[in-house]
């Protein structure tokens, strides 16, 4: 078949790649879709299994998935393999990289949580010093928030806090239940607004490109849709000094392929992103490339049992629900110790306790289970950190993948920042709880690996400045003007947002801007 | 089922896709040799392509597997007709694993023993392949606790009785959550092996059986995702080489 040049060629298709291919395709541009992973069949794929039928009762193979703490034995087959697609990190700087390399990517798999960023975060830098502010404010994305959370059906409480920027909601007016109101009220008296959670509902069980927004491209009949294809590298027209396409290996065969498009737009996932920016040798005139890279902090928490619910002697309405406590902190004053803030995710169970959080065996264990059954209270972090130059990524070419590509060398690592962070986090929430009468058992000041909240965001910031961004406000690369990056590696700090909802409202504006761009001859 | 039911069904359901085979398929068909391995022995023999008659009988058989469907073989787990042998760790530390195994999940009313769940012989197993340091935790945590209950009582713990076994477990239980278990060596191993023995013990199919025998649902029931593509050998060298010209080769 003769080679033809498609008029734009996307580089994955996460939430972003196959939110470029809606709005793109309904503007009635041709794109062609790859993915490097296969297309998921969720009929042969998956089945309701017992643990006991597992080869190893629900432990994962041994030494299987190291660094992917979410993996079980259950779900191992979706993350990919890093024996496969291996990555390195300098001694004592553990990175935990989640990696799912199929069709939609992860966005199958993630957590739903649905959060605007707001000015505390876009500008971020005006607040405190630290860093780059955005070249964008919440008044540019709101207009394509409110579609967003259209499309993800996102249900949340209007609350009118302006670190928390309200949406377009499924108004969730639920009522709290006792527990959570107590430590609702806990909260007000040591000023920490305790809010709704926001989640996307999505459509029939999934909030995922492949059911929200690439089955709209597909409707146009103008999407191409290719798996197993993984990209090494993005080709230049040496005349223009534009992008020109892609060449691509197949996944099984490793038969190398090569593309022309007109314009190419990278999704690949924050790091594979810029891996693939490196490979391929292009936009890095700002020396940006790679660097500032940045996510969350989870892992850190405390367990509590409400003393009125044990012993079956729950009233009714008493447990159940869940809470969002937006960031607090270092909005109108300064906190001593740390920049910037975290949220709290909490929830109130009326299921069974977890075993770890008491420290009795045997018999005496089971009592105890028994009696704390539907008591449990719990909560955990989402902090933001600190997107530092030296936190970094660079390619590894004495270690190379399945496809003889080279690989990354990630180098970050947290500060007293983060610790300090949590410090205050334990510290907040035990001391509203106590308020709230509930007994503490377990307080975790230690946080998970950087990478572990699978938020890696950065190594490809968007800046007005050429020189200190790889990308501008458009998400167009500063140069090359016929590619565009559309995932979190755009993003210029983390925030405590959950990063799914800005991630797709970036990625629709500068769909929207590219497309008439297009129209206009100008790319 | 029954194992003598199971065999049973086996029987008849093997004989009964024979039979079916046999009924679609001419005898002579059956009988054909393979075609020959070697691709290149293949092309040497320059074999003319089958005759239409041939080639449409073929066509037959491939249409008729195409919608041939899984036949209802009920099947059983292994444990339902054998053991692991304990094989990892040494005598001394596989009898301490023994009584940690039965002090951490001891038998229920309703539900049975870690002897009867396979538990230690699980672990042995499952610490056999695992990485190292989950190895060094184990081996130095069972000695641990053999070494204190000779201290303190100068009984093994393999032989110590319920009270001086909780002299040594119950200093190093602590609370935890998520990802975060005690650092402190022996307190790590303590709450790390009673998670693993309880998850080995309940995710047993002898669990499951008990579970089930009291009416109790399932323990363990999650959503499994099986391999979701493989094919990621690889068959051939990445960047692939030049033909070399043959050294008589002659430009006209």
């Amino acid at each position: 078949m003769a080679q033809k040049k498609v008029d734009v060629l996307i580089i994955g298709s996460g939430h972003t790649g196959g939110m470029a291919a809606k709005i793109l395709t309904e503007k009635g541009i041709a794109c062609t879709m790859l993915d490097a992973g296969p297309m998921l069949n969720f009929e042969k794929n998956r089945e309701l299994k017992p643990a006991h039928e597992l080869p190893f009762r629900g432990f994962d193979a041994p030494g299987r998935l190291p660094h992917v703490f979410q993996a079980s034995e259950f779900n191992a087959n979706i993350w990919l393999d890093e024996k496969v697609a291996p990555y390195s990190y300098p001694p004592g700087q553990t990175y935990n990289w989640v990696r799912v390399r199929s069709v939609g990517g992860r966005s199958p798999f993630w957590g739903r949580q649905s959060f605007r960023h707001s000015d505390y975060e876009f500008k971020s830098k005006d607040h405190d010093g630290f860093g780059e502010n955005w070249p964008i404010s919440l008044k540019d994305l709101a207009p394509y928030y409110s579609r967003v959370e259209e499309i993800f059906r996102v249900t949340g409480h209007t609350d009118h806090l302006p670190q928390y920027p309200d949406g377009n909601f499924i108004e969730d007016n639920s009522p709290w239940s006792g527990a959570m109101q107590r430590f609702v009220d806990a909260g007000k008296k040591l000023g920490v607004p305790v809010t709704k959670p926001r989640s996307a509902l999505g459509k029939d069980g999934l909030a995922a490109s492949i059911n929200l927004v690439i089955p709209d491209a597909v409707a146009t009949g103008k999407l191409t849709t290719i798996p197993n294809a993984i990209v090494r590298k993005i080709t230049v027209d040496k005349k223009t000094g534009l992008a020109d396409g892609a060449i691509f290996i197949d996944r099984h065969s490793h038969r190398e392929m090569e593309m022309k498009a007109r314009v190419v737009v990278v999704a690949a996932g924050t790091l594979e992103t810029t891996r693939l920016l490196m490979l391929s040798e292009i936009c890095n005139s700002s020396g940006a490339l790679g660097h500032y890279l940045t996510d969350q902090i989870y892992g850190a928490g405390i367990i509590c049992s409400v003393p009125e619910a044990r012993d079956g002697k729950a009233a009714h309405g008493l447990m159940g629900g869940g809470a969002l406590i937006p960031r607090f902190r270092n909005l109108d004053t300064k906190t001593n110790g740390f920049l910037r803030g975290y949220a709290v995710n909490v929830s109130c169970s009326n299921g069974p306790f977890d075993a770890r959080a008491l420290p009795f065996y045997g018999k005496e264990l089971d009592q105890k289970l028994q009696s704390y059954n539907g008591s449990g209270f719990s909560t955990d972090i989402m902090g933001e950190t600190l997107g530092h130059y030296e936190n970094h990524v660079s390619l590894n070419k004495q270690v190379v993948d399945a496809w003889g590509m080279p690989t990354l060398n990630i180098s970050t690592k947290y500060t007293t920042n983060e610790t300090n962070m949590t410090k205050d986090y334990i510290d907040t929430m035990a001391a509203m709880a106590e308020a709230a009468g509930f007994d503490i058992l377990v307080k975790n000041y230690e946080f998970n690996p950087p990478g572990f909240s699978i938020h890696e965001q950065g190594t490809a910031r968007m800046s007005d400045d050429p020189k200190k961004g790889v990308v501008n406000k458009w998400n167009q690369s500063h140069d090359m003007k016929n590619l565009f990056i559309t995932d979190a590696s755009v993003f210029v700090s983390s925030g405590w947002q959950n990063p799914t909802i800005t991630m797709c409202a970036l990625a629709m504006r500068a769909s929207e801007y590219l497309a008439e761009e297009m129209r206009k001859g100008n790319v | 089922m029954k194992r003598r039911d199971f065999v049973k069904g086996l029987a008849v359901a093997t004989a009964t896709a024979g039979t079916a085979l046999g009924q679609q398929y001419p005898a002579s068909q059956a009988q054909n040799p393979p075609p020959a391995a070697d691709a290149a022995g293949q092309g040497a023999k320059a074999t003319p392509p089958p005759p239409a008659a041939t080639e449409s009988r073929r066509n037959a058989r491939m249409e008729a597997m195409s919608r041939f469907r899984s036949p209802d073989i009920p099947v059983s787990q292994p444990d339902a007709v054998a053991m692991t042998a304990p094989r990892y760790f040494t005598a001394a530390r596989y009898a301490t694993l023994v009584q940690l195994c039965e002090i951490m999940m001891p038998a229920g009313d309703d539900y049975p023993s870690t002897a009867k769940t396979g538990t230690a012989e699980f672990l042995d197993f499952y610490i056999g392949s695992s990485p190292v340091e989950q190895q060094t935790m184990y081996n130095n945590g069972l000695d641990r606790l053999n070494a204190d209950s000779m201290k303190q009582f100068k009984v093994s713990f393999a032989k110590a009785d319920e009270k001086q076994a909780d002299a040594v477990i119950r200093p190093h239980l602590k609370g935890w959550m998520n990802n975060h278990p005690p650092r402190e060596g022996q307190a790590r191993f303590i709450n790390l092996a009673q998670r693993d023995i309880r998850m080995a013990t309940m995710n047993s199919p002898a669990w499951s059986i008990a579970a089930e025998a009291v009416g109790d649902r399932t323990p363990g029931v999650g959503l499994y995702w099986h391999p979701i593509d493989p094919g990621i050998q690889r068959w051939v060298t990445p960047g692939h080489g030049h033909a070399a010209p043959a050294t008589n080769h002659q430009h006209s």
